[in-house]
Protein backbone atom coordinates (compact mmCIF):
# COMPACT_ATOMS: atom_id res chain seq x y z
CA UNK A 1 0.00 0.00 0.00
CA UNK A 2 3.14 2.66 0.83
CA UNK A 3 4.39 1.48 -2.21
CA UNK A 4 1.36 2.56 -4.21
CA UNK A 5 1.00 5.41 -2.88
CA UNK A 6 4.45 6.61 -3.60
CA UNK A 7 3.94 5.26 -7.15
CA UNK A 8 0.81 7.23 -7.44
CA UNK A 9 2.77 10.67 -6.48
CA UNK A 10 6.05 10.08 -8.28
CA UNK A 11 3.31 9.48 -11.56
CA UNK A 12 1.50 12.61 -10.66
CA UNK A 13 4.78 14.67 -10.25
CA UNK A 14 5.83 13.56 -14.10
CA UNK A 15 2.60 14.07 -14.95
CA UNK A 16 2.44 17.72 -14.08
CA UNK A 17 6.19 18.58 -15.32
CA UNK A 18 5.52 16.87 -18.53
CA UNK A 19 2.59 18.87 -19.04
CA UNK A 20 3.91 21.88 -17.73
CA UNK A 21 7.30 21.70 -20.18
CA UNK A 22 4.56 20.73 -23.01
CA UNK A 23 2.69 23.58 -22.48
CA UNK A 24 5.27 26.21 -21.95
CA UNK A 25 7.01 24.67 -25.12
CA UNK A 26 3.94 24.90 -27.05
CA UNK A 27 2.81 28.31 -26.21
CA UNK A 28 5.98 29.92 -25.73
CA UNK A 29 8.39 28.63 -27.99
CA UNK A 30 6.50 27.35 -30.87
CA UNK A 31 5.63 30.79 -32.49
CA UNK A 32 9.34 31.33 -32.70
CA UNK A 33 10.08 28.21 -34.94
CA UNK A 34 9.41 29.00 -38.56
CA UNK A 35 6.35 27.81 -39.84
CA UNK A 36 8.33 24.79 -42.10
CA UNK A 37 9.98 23.27 -39.07
CA UNK A 38 9.45 19.81 -38.27
CA UNK A 39 8.71 20.17 -35.26
CA UNK A 40 4.97 22.13 -35.10
CA UNK A 41 4.09 17.74 -36.10
CA UNK A 42 4.33 17.35 -32.45
CA UNK A 43 1.62 20.19 -31.30
CA UNK A 44 -1.89 21.25 -32.47
CA UNK A 45 -3.10 24.60 -33.49
CA UNK A 46 -2.48 27.45 -31.50
CA UNK A 47 -5.86 28.26 -30.93
CA UNK A 48 -6.25 24.68 -28.48
CA UNK A 49 -3.78 26.13 -26.43
CA UNK A 50 -6.71 28.06 -24.90
CA UNK A 51 -9.88 26.36 -26.00
CA UNK A 52 -8.43 22.79 -24.37
CA UNK A 53 -7.48 24.19 -20.71
CA UNK A 54 -10.69 26.49 -20.37
CA UNK A 55 -12.88 23.49 -21.07
CA UNK A 56 -11.20 21.28 -18.95
CA UNK A 57 -11.82 24.14 -16.41
CA UNK A 58 -15.59 24.30 -17.23
CA UNK A 59 -15.79 20.32 -16.90
CA UNK A 60 -13.91 20.22 -13.93
CA UNK A 61 -15.85 23.87 -12.23
CA UNK A 62 -19.58 21.94 -13.58
CA UNK A 63 -18.25 18.23 -12.18
CA UNK A 64 -17.36 19.99 -8.79
CA UNK A 65 -20.65 22.35 -8.46
CA UNK A 66 -22.50 18.92 -9.86
CA UNK A 67 -21.07 17.27 -7.08
CA UNK A 68 -21.76 19.22 -4.31
CA UNK A 69 -25.39 19.46 -5.46
CA UNK A 70 -25.90 15.80 -5.42
CA UNK A 71 -23.93 15.66 -1.32
CA UNK A 72 -26.44 18.22 -0.60
CA UNK A 73 -29.38 16.60 -2.08
CA UNK A 74 -28.67 13.27 -0.57
CA UNK A 75 -27.95 14.62 3.00
CA UNK A 76 -31.40 16.58 3.26
CA UNK A 77 -33.56 13.87 1.95
CA UNK A 78 -33.68 12.00 5.58
CA UNK A 79 -34.41 15.19 7.36
CA UNK A 80 -37.17 16.18 5.32
CA UNK A 81 -38.71 12.79 5.96
CA UNK A 82 -38.41 12.92 9.49
CA UNK A 83 -39.28 16.27 9.57
CA UNK B 1 -12.20 38.08 4.89
CA UNK B 2 -8.76 40.25 4.74
CA UNK B 3 -7.39 37.76 2.98
CA UNK B 4 -10.05 37.76 0.39
CA UNK B 5 -9.47 41.20 -0.55
CA UNK B 6 -5.78 40.29 -0.57
CA UNK B 7 -6.46 38.02 -3.19
CA UNK B 8 -8.89 40.07 -5.09
CA UNK B 9 -6.47 43.36 -5.14
CA UNK B 10 -3.58 41.07 -6.61
CA UNK B 11 -6.13 39.36 -9.15
CA UNK B 12 -7.78 42.88 -10.37
CA UNK B 13 -3.73 44.39 -10.15
CA UNK B 14 -3.19 41.24 -12.83
CA UNK B 15 -5.95 41.90 -14.74
CA UNK B 16 -5.50 45.56 -14.95
CA UNK B 17 -1.67 44.95 -15.87
CA UNK B 18 -3.00 42.19 -18.57
CA UNK B 19 -5.79 44.09 -20.10
CA UNK B 20 -3.44 47.55 -20.56
CA UNK B 21 -0.50 45.36 -22.42
CA UNK B 22 -3.39 44.47 -24.75
CA UNK B 23 -4.37 47.83 -25.57
CA UNK B 24 -1.09 49.48 -25.43
CA UNK B 25 0.06 50.15 -29.22
CA UNK B 26 3.71 49.80 -29.37
CA UNK B 27 4.75 46.28 -28.13
CA UNK B 28 7.39 44.10 -29.62
CA UNK B 29 6.15 41.54 -32.43
CA UNK B 30 7.43 38.85 -30.62
CA UNK B 31 5.80 39.90 -27.25
CA UNK B 32 2.40 40.28 -28.85
CA UNK B 33 2.58 36.98 -29.85
CA UNK B 34 2.12 35.17 -26.48
CA UNK B 35 0.58 37.88 -24.62
CA UNK B 36 -3.28 36.76 -25.35
CA UNK B 37 -2.35 33.00 -24.13
CA UNK B 38 -0.75 34.98 -21.00
CA UNK B 39 -3.99 34.13 -18.47
CA UNK B 40 -4.98 30.46 -19.22
CA UNK B 41 -1.06 30.13 -18.99
CA UNK B 42 -0.86 31.30 -15.02
CA UNK B 43 -4.23 29.27 -15.31
CA UNK B 44 -2.26 25.95 -16.69
CA UNK B 45 1.14 26.61 -14.65
CA UNK B 46 -0.77 27.00 -11.13
CA UNK B 47 -2.53 23.75 -11.67
CA UNK B 48 0.78 21.63 -12.33
CA UNK B 49 2.20 23.46 -9.47
CA UNK B 50 -1.16 21.94 -7.28
CA UNK B 51 -0.46 18.69 -8.73
CA UNK B 52 2.88 18.47 -8.77
CA UNK B 53 2.99 19.48 -5.04
CA UNK B 54 0.64 16.87 -3.96
CA UNK B 55 2.38 14.49 -5.91
CA UNK B 56 5.56 15.20 -4.29
CA UNK B 57 3.85 15.37 -1.30
CA UNK B 58 2.98 11.74 -1.45
CA UNK B 59 5.70 10.91 -2.90
CA UNK B 60 8.15 11.91 -0.39
CA UNK B 61 5.46 11.37 2.90
CA UNK B 62 7.10 10.41 5.90
CA UNK B 63 6.11 7.04 7.55
CA UNK B 64 8.07 5.34 10.31
CA UNK B 65 6.43 2.14 11.04
CA UNK B 66 9.46 1.95 13.92
CA UNK B 67 8.01 4.56 15.85
CA UNK B 68 4.38 3.50 15.58
CA UNK B 69 5.74 -0.16 17.34
CA UNK B 70 7.28 1.90 19.61
CA UNK B 71 4.37 3.90 20.61
CA UNK B 72 2.01 0.44 20.29
CA UNK B 73 4.27 -0.37 22.97
CA UNK B 74 4.31 2.70 25.71
CA UNK B 75 0.39 2.77 24.73
CA UNK B 76 -0.12 -0.58 25.86
CA UNK B 77 2.49 -0.47 28.80
CA UNK B 78 0.51 2.69 30.03
CA UNK B 79 -2.83 0.74 29.62
CA UNK B 80 -1.38 -1.90 31.72
CA UNK B 81 -0.17 0.59 34.51
CA UNK B 82 -3.24 2.52 34.79
CA UNK B 83 -5.39 -0.87 34.81
CA UNK B 84 -3.27 -1.90 37.65
CA UNK B 85 -4.26 0.85 39.61
CA UNK B 86 -8.17 0.91 38.83
CA UNK B 87 -8.22 2.67 36.31
CA UNK B 88 -10.81 2.20 33.71
CA UNK B 89 -9.17 3.17 29.93
CA UNK B 90 -11.29 1.10 28.01
CA UNK B 91 -11.49 3.79 25.25
CA UNK B 92 -11.40 2.06 21.55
Amino acid sequence: MELGDRTVGFLLLIFSLSLFSYYTFWVVITPFVDSEHFIHLYFPAREFAIIIPVLAGVLLLSFVAIFIGVVILRSRKPKSKSG
Amino acid sequence: MKQVFKFGAVVGTLVALWIGLLLSPDLPQSFSLILPFLPVYALVALGCYGLGMVGYGLMVFPTCPHESILLQKDIDEAKAFLKEKGVDVAYQ
